[in-house]
C-alpha cells in the first residue's frame, strides 16, 4: 500500500486500529490508575476539559533549564515552593472544549508511546472522559513544540483526529515551514523543521492559519504572545459572561517562571520576547481574575494568578465536585 | 410496588449486605460526579488514596470569631476564594497498609448530611475501593461531618468489616452528657449524634491513647483545641512520612497564613491555635507531606512558611 492509498482510506484504518485494540487491550498505566485523568467545568453554556497527557521529569532542574539564572537562584525558587531540584515533573495536560459545534482541542499532545515514557497519555485520558477522537472538530495549535504537535498524528503518520480542521498560527506557520529560517534557529530547536513537515504532511488540506489576536473559530480568539516561539498564541474563550484563558506555553512551571517572569527557560526561542509576553498575558488574567488552563501546570493545570512581587502566583481551581 | 419508608429500613441490613446499593436504595441514586474525586499517591511501601466527600457552604460572616470580618474576606480575596460565601470541601484520606485498608474518618454519609456532600461512596467506587474492604476507621474528632458516615441512613455500620478506632480523650468528653453545661451551645448535639454514630461499633470500638499505635505504622498525636480529644495521625513506611492533619486547620486559605485565628468550630479556642501552629511548625520543618480532611482536593502536598505562619502547597499530581 503506497502513501496515497493510505490517506484515501483513513476510515479503514480505524476501523483495524479498533480491531487491533479490541484484541489485544493494553494494560492501564499505572499514572491513570492515580487519579481521574480528566477534570471538568463549565464555561456558560460550554464545558471546559482538562485532560492528562502524563509527566516527564527533568534529572537536574539546576542544570540548563533557566538559562539566565545561576543555580542558587533557581534552588531557592525549588525551595519555596517544596519542590525537587532533582525529578523535577514537567507535566502535560491538554484543555479541550465541549460545544453544541463539537470538541474543540487545544493542542494535541504528546501522541501516544511516540514521545518519553510516561507521556502520551491523552488517548487514555480522553477515553476516561468519554471523549471521542472523532467528536474532535477543530484543534487549535499554540506553537509547533514536539509536546504539542506529536500527537497531531500517530505513530504511522495518520490524523489522530480524523473529523478535525487544524487551525495554527499564521507566524508560526511561516517560521516553521520555511527551511531557510533554520540558521536563525536555536540548534536543538532545529528539529522542529522536520517534526512540523511530518506532522502536518497528511493535514495539509484541512489545516487553515489565524491571525496574531484574530478570531479562530466562534468564542475563540487568539493572543499573540510570541517568544517561547517565533508564532507562539495564547487563546481566550467566551460564551456569554463566562470566559477562561488558554496560556499554553506563555509560562513553564508556574513556580519558576511565573514567580520570576523574568527568567528564561531553554525552552524559550527568544528569552527576553518570551517575558515581555508573559507579563503582558498574565497580568491581563491577574487584573481579570479570570481562569486559566495552562500546558505545564500540575494536573487539572487550571485555576488563577494573582501578582506577587514581580511576578504572579498560580492558585488551583478547587476541584470541581 | 414502592415500598415506604419504614420497609426499607427492615430490609436494610440485606441491602447492606449486598454493599453495592447503600443507602442511596432510599432515594433517587446520586447522580454520578461530573469529576470522580480520588488520587493515589505512594508512600513509602504503602498507597495512600485520596476520595473526595464533597463539600459544603457557609456563610464567611461569621467563620473566623477573632477576626474583623474585612480582614477574613481580604485574606479570601488575595486567594481567589470568594469573600462572602466559603467553600469547606471534605477529603477521606486511605491507607493501603501490608495489614489492610484503613481510613481516617468516615465522611459525612451518603445523602445524610446536606445535598452537596456524601459523596465518598460514589468516589470510592471510581476508585475501586469496596467499603468492605476497610479493615478500621481511625477517627480523629466526633464533629458530625467526620463520624455520620459511621453509619448509614439506616443506623448500620457503613464499613461492616472493620473496627473503629476512636481518640480515648475524644470519647471520655462526648460519650458522658455530663460535659454538655461545659460544651459550646453549637456544639451539644455532637453528644446525641456520638451516642447515635457509634451505637452499631460498640462492641468493635478501640480507644487510643496519645502516642499510641492506631494500626501497625500509624501512630496518634494529640492535637486539642478544635474539640477536646482532637488527635492527628502519623503513617511512617522506613524514611517515608505522612501527617494527616484532620481539623488543624479548616481551608488552608483562611487558617495557614493566620494560624492564630479561631473558627467558629474550634471549641477551645486558644488551645486550638496553640496545637495549629505547633502541628504545622512541624510539618514543615520535617517537609512532611500532609493530607488533611478540609484541604482542597486532593487534598495532599507540604507545609511551607511564610511570614509570620503557613502556606499550603499543593502536591504535584504525579501519582503512583
Amino acid at each position: 500500500m503506497d502513501r496515497r492509498l493510505l490517506l484515501a482510506a483513513p476510515a479503514l484504518l480505524l476501523a483495524h486500529r479498533a480491531v487491533a485494540q479490541t484484541a489485544a487491550p493494553a494494560p492501564v498505566p499505572a499514572n491513570l490508575q492515580s487519579g481521574p485523568a480528566f477534570h471538568r467545568f463549565a464555561l456558560g453554556e460550554w464545558e471546559v476539559m482538562t485532560l492528562f497527557d502524563g509527566f516527564v521529569r527533568r534529572a537536574n532542574a539546576l542544570e540548563g533549564l533557566v538559562v539566565n539564572q545561576a543555580a542558587p537562584a533557581v534552588q531557592a525558587a525549588l525551595d519555596a515552593a517544596l519542590l525537587p531540584a532533582q525529578g523535577l515533573p514537567n507535566p502535560y495536560t491538554v484543555t479541550m472544549l465541549r460545544t453544541p459545534r463539537g470538541v474543540v482541542a487545544f493542542d494535541a499532545g504528546t501522541g501516544a508511546g511516540q514521545l518519553a515514557p510516561g507521556t502520551g497519555l491523552l488517548p487514555r485520558s480522553m477515553e476516561a472522559a468519554g471523549i471521542r477522537p472523532e467528536e474532535v472538530t477543530l484543534v487549535v495549535v499554540s506553537h509547533f513544540h514536539g509536546d504539542h504537535i506529536t500527537g497531531l498524528t500517530t505513530r504511522d503518520n495518520q490524523p489522530f483526529f480524523p473529523n478535525a480542521e487544524v487551525a495554527v498560527p499564521a507566524a508560526e506557520w511561516a517560521w516553521w515551514s520555511e527551511e531557510g529560517n533554520r540558521t536563525r534557529t536555536p540548534e536543538f530547536q532545529r528539529g522542529n523543521f522536520a517534526n512540523v513537515a511530518r506532522r502536518f504532511a497528511p493535514l495539509r488540506q484541512r489545516m487553515r492559519e489565524f491571525a496574531a489576536d484574530g478570531e479562530v473559530a466562534p468564542g475563540i480568539r487568539a493572543i499573540a504572545t510570541p517568544g517561547h516561539t517565533p508564532g507562539h498564541s495564547a487563546f481566550h474563550i467566551g460564551n456569554g459572561t463566562a470566559g477562561c484563558y488558554v496560556t499554553a506555553d506563555a509560562a513553564g512551571r508556574p513556580e519558576l517562571f511565573l514567580r520570576n517572569p523574568g527568567w528564561h527557560s531553554v525552552f524559550d526561542f527568544d528569552g527576553p520576547l518570551a517575558t515581555q509576553s508573559r507579563n503582558a498575558l498574565f497580568g491581563r488574567i491577574a487584573d481579570e481574575r479570570a481562569r486559566l488552563c495552562a500546558y505545564h501546570f500540575t494536573f487539572p493545570g487550571t485555576g488563577f494568578v494573582t501578582r506577587a512581587g514581580h511576578g504572579f502566583h498560580f492558585v488551583p481551581a478547587d476541584w470541581n465536585a | 410496588m414502592t415500598p415506604n419508608r419504614r420497609q426499607v429500613f427492615a430490609g436494610s441490613a440485606a441491602i447492606a449486605a449486598a454493599m453495592a446499593l447503600p443507602v442511596q436504595a432510599q432515594q433517587a441514586p446520586a447522580a454520578p460526579p461530573a469529576n470522580p474525586g480520588f488520587y493515589r499517591f505512594r508512600l513509602g511501601g504503602l498507597t495512600v488514596i485520596q476520595v473526595h466527600d464533597g463539600i459544603n457552604r457557609r456563610p464567611v460572616e461569621g467563620f473566623v470569631r477573632n477576626a474583623p470580618l474585612p480582614e477574613v474576606q481580604a485574606a479570601l480575596t488575595a486567594r481567589m476564594q470568594p469573600a462572602d460565601t466559603l467553600t469547606i470541601p471534605f477529603t477521606l484520606t486511605f491507607v493501603e497498609t501490608p495489614t489492610g485498608l484503613v481510613v481516617f474518618d468516615a465522611g459525612t454519609g451518603e445523602g445524610q448530611m446536606s445535598p452537596t456532600s456524601g459523596r465518598m461512596g460514589a468516589n470510592m467506587r471510581a476508585a475501586g475501593l469496596d467499603p468492605a474492604q476497610v479493615r478500621a476507621v481511625i477517627v480523629s474528632h466526633f464533629h458530625g461531618d467526620h463520624i455520620i458516615g459511621l453509619t448509614n441512613a439506616a443506623g448500620e455500620r457503613a464499613f461492616p468489616n472493620a473496627e473503629v478506632v476512636v481518640p480515648a480523650a475524644e470519647w471520655a468528653w462526648w460519650s458522658d452528657e455530663g460535659n454538655a453545661a461545659r460544651t459550646p451551645e453549637g456544639q451539644r448535639g455532637n453528644f446525641a449524634n456520638t451516642a447515635r454514630r457509634f451505637a452499631p461499633w460498640r462492641e468493635r470500638m478501640r480507644q487510643l491513647a496519645d502516642g499510641a499505635e492506631a494500626w501497625p505504622g500509624i501512630r496518634a498525636i494529640a492535637a486539642p483545641g478544635h474539640t477536646p480529644g482532637h488527635t492527628c495521625y502519623h503513617v511512617a513506611d522506613g524514611s517515608e512520612q505522612l501527617l494527616y492533619l484532620a481539623d488543624v486547620t479548616n481551608r488552608p486559605e483562611v487558617m495557614m497564613p493566620n494560624p492564630g485565628w479561631q473558627i467558629v468550630f474550634d471549641m477551645d479556642g486558644d488551645a486550638a491555635a496553640a496545637t495549629r501552629r505547633r502541628m504545622l511548625d512541624r510539618a514543615a520543618s520535617d517537609r512532611l507531606r500532609v493530607t488533611g480532611y478540609h484541604l482542597p482536593f486532593p487534598a495532599q502536598g507540604m507545609v511551607a512558611r511564610e511570614g509570620e505562619g503557613f502556606r499550603f502547597v499543593p502536591g504535584d499530581w504525579t501519582g503512583i
